[in-house]
């Protein structure tokens, strides 16, 4: 009696009964489930598997990177959602972190107005549902935008109306393909430089000017690529015909709107991330490294900056995944995303629910659990060494 | 000397204190001017606020009489103005009995609390769906503000507890239990909201043996809980970790078992560490629920979408999305300013 009520006590014993009991209370819970969703479909005549993939979707997508048509199948539509799902967020990633940028380093200006007028701008943006700013572009801003006949122009190249931005297109995208490698080529040459440099100095000591280096490799070359190729190309400008453009490539105003929202209300929360960050650095920091000698700009260089991104980047990471996520607000607008086309459209035409749910959650999770090991490993990378 | 001279010294050499202070000062006004003066114009100076039809309206301002014309179903949706008294009733006896547990003594908080959290949910649901006397309202006709504060409470009445759960467990010392949770917070924290809202409304009634319908609003609320839960438990989470190990250590040599070390010592004060964090959580809620637009349930954001398309009032856009934002603001506003005031007091 004695030992059974020992055997019991133990804390190991104990703890495999409770988690035993857990596991299986949750598998009976599946399986419950699974039967219910297998009978209900049977019911209604669903059908299960992957097949439907392969079939001829016939949904029309009004915007299209990957040369998606009609007659293509299911699967073609799926890839085409989740390219239009990653260009809106990765131009919205880069837009958001530049006036998150701006935004947060208004706010901890010296000059009163611009830090208010960047608090206020943060109090707005962070209290007001996404959504509101989705509806609100979509319909409150770009529908009120003139018809295309009344266009505003953006310098005789790009036209802004109600059905969108009509942005050139070049003619021939072979030079641009030679501009984009020799951008490649001058990023990876300024690798190699910074990281000759580096091993340099901690040979011999000796500086190298690696950021004027960098400016001209970074900057200045893509700049004068691109220029170049944008001049010698033949450029298919849009021209007025009848009621619209004609030519050109017409960004939908579902893209203008949901991008507009994504970037005006991730700022505000970049912004504060950037605050935060910056403030964090204890103003020791600062006064040790102007003691040391070193001028307001390579203080903020190679001190205040390396040590606020070490604070920044987590919470930092969590918002351009979080932008990933709200990219599918555009359901609501119905842009062409992985959600509006695959877990819309295509589940309407199939009713294959648990397949095409299951496909599109996948896609986050994928991403989102890449990203978060990329950011874990630059983490430990950049991570402060202790002993 | 007056007293205003200082503050006026002090005025100067904040806006104009420098050349380029004085600079920076003009240009962020101006730009400043051009866009609140037009702001200011429309929202007040040339706006109608009385009235009764569209043709009352001044052109170039805002028509705040298609808000008093609408103003009932914004806070209401289309729930029968009959039976408006029992939304209002159920507000004030969630408000009410929210001041009685602040108020009340220390030693009967925690009874009243429980009481009122196994009592009041019922009792909204009751007073709001109908039924056992009173005339039954399909959730069809819910709406407005009045749902946006529904679904928050009763999301968060799923979310909250779902989430101390998987915290503490996501705190175990057993591998399965932990796995579980990891499992659990990190899949629904990786998914957008909206696919969370489409997947409860399809999902739910496949999974559920056949024959039970599942209530649209409640699939929606449903999942939103399961969301908002995973981030529950990380708000919690973080309360977890900054208690001292020291406190369970003590519980447990006193003699306390896992449950009544947890109950007693852990949670009370980890919950209080991170009751601003599930403050903002909470926030991120209220600012989600507009999401259920997507399965056709109208909350605040929902029904002034939808008054756009009244033909008697065509082209209200502005003053329908200035209404509901001012309102989604001053909830969201007041709710981080408490969670800040909880923040900053606990520090002193």
């Amino acid at each position: 009696m004695t030992r059974a009520l020992s055997f019991f006590n133990d804390k190991r014993v104990r703890g495999v009964i409770y988690q035993a009991a857990v596991l299986l209370g949750l598998v009976g819970l599946i399986v419950y489930f699974v039967r219910n969703a297998s009978e209900n479909m049977m019911k209604a005549g669903i059908a299960s598997g992957f097949d439907f993939l392969w079939r001829t979707s016939g949904i029309e997508v009004p915007f299209v990177l990957t040369g998606y048509t009609q007659q293509d199948d299911i699967l073609a539509l799926f890839w085409a959602g989740v390219a239009n799902t990653m260009l809106v967020t990765v131009i919205a990633i880069v837009l958001a972190t530049l006036l998150g940028f701006v935004v947060g380093i208004a706010r901890l200006s010296s000059h009163w107005l611009l830090s208010t007028l960047a608090g206020a701008y943060i109090e707005f943006v962070r209290n007001i549902p996404l959504l509101f700013f989705v509806l609100f572009w979509y319909f409150g801003v770009i529908a009120a935008l003139p018809a295309p006949r009344a266009s505003i122009s953006l310098f005789g190249v790009a036209f802004l109306n109600n059905r969108g931005l009509t942005i050139p297109l070049p003619d021939a995208p072979a030079n641009f393909r030679w501009a984009l490698l020799a951008i490649l080529v001058s990023w990876l040459a300024q690798w190699v430089v910074a990281r000759w440099a580096r091993r340099r100095k901690e040979r011999t000591g000796r500086d190298a000017p690696v950021f004027t280096i960098g400016l001209v490799l970074v900057i200045l070359v893509p700049i004068l690529v691109v220029t170049y190729a944008s001049l010698t190309t033949r450029w298919d400008v849009p021209a007025l015909r009848g009621f619209n453009y004609r030519g050109g490539f017409v960004v939908i105003p579902e893209f203008v709107a949901l991008l507009a929202a994504l970037v005006t209300y991730t700022a505000g929360f970049i912004a504060e991330i950037v605050r935060g960050g910056i403030q964090a650095i204890p103003h020791g920091q600062t006064e040790a490294a102007s003691a040391l000698g070193l001028r307001p700009g390579p203080i903020l260089r190679l001190v205040t900056i390396p040590q606020a991104m070490r604070i920044m980047i987590p919470p930092m990471t969590n918002q351009y995944l979080n932008v990933l996520k709200n990219s599918s607000f555009g359901a609501a607008i119905a842009y062409p995303d992985v959600v509006s086309l695959f877990m819309g459209s295509a589940l309407n035409n199939t009713g294959q629910a648990i397949e095409i749910i299951a496909m599109t959650l996948a896609v986050y999770l994928v991403i989102g659990l890449a990203v978060s090991a990329f950011m874990n490993w630059y983490n430990a990378r950049i991570a402060l060494v202790t002993r | 000397m007056s007293p205003a001279a200082p503050a006026l010294t002090l005025w100067r050499q904040r806006l104009f204190g420098s050349p380029l202070t004085g600079l920076v000062t003009l240009a962020l006004a101006f730009c400043l001017a051009w866009v609140a003066i037009p702001l200011i114009r429309w929202a007040l100076i040339d706006a109608t606020w009385v009235g009764t039809t569209r043709n009352d309206c001044a052109p170039g301002g805002a028509c705040w009489v298609f808000v008093r014309a609408r103003f009932g179903q914004f806070m209401y949706g289309f729930y029968p103005p009959d039976e408006r008294w029992r939304v209002n009733l159920a507000a004030i006896l969630f408000v009410v009995a929210g001041a009685a547990i602040a108020f009340a003594p220390q030693r009967l908080r925690l009874r009243l609390g429980l009481a009122a959290l196994v009592a009041l949910p019922l009792l909204g649901i009751w007073l709001l769906a109908g039924g056992l006397g009173l005339r039954p309202v399909e959730t069809r006709e819910w709406g407005g503000l009045m749902l946006t504060v529904f679904i928050s409470i009763y999301a968060s009445l799923i979310a909250i507890p779902l989430g101390i759960a998987f915290a503490l467990g996501r705190q175990s010392e057993l591998p399965v239990i932990r796995l579980i949770s990891v499992i659990f917070i990190e899949f629904w924290r990786g998914v957008p909201i909206i696919a969370v809202i489409f997947l409860a409304s399809l999902l739910l009634p496949l999974i559920l043996p056949g024959g039970i319908g599942i209530d649209r609003l409640a699939r929606a609320v449903i999942g939103l809980g399961f969301v908002i839960a995973a981030y529950m438990a990380e708000a919690v989470r973080g309360g977890l970790q900054a208690l001292p190990a020291g406190q369970r250590e003590a519980a447990t040599a006193l003699g306390l078992n896992y449950w009544k070390a947890t109950g007693l010592i852990v949670l009370p004060q980890a919950l209080r560490i991170s009751l601003p964090a599930m403050t903002n959580e909470f926030i991120a809620l209220v600012k989600n629920t507009t999401l259920v637009l997507v399965v056709s349930i109208l909350d605040l954001l929902g029904i002034a979408q939808a008054s756009l398309a009244d033909p008697n009032w065509v082209g209200m856009n502005m003053e329908a999305y200035a209404f509901s934002g001012t309102i989604y603001w001053l909830i969201c506003f007041a709710l981080s300013r408490w969670s800040r005031h909880i923040e900053t007091s606990r520090r002193r």
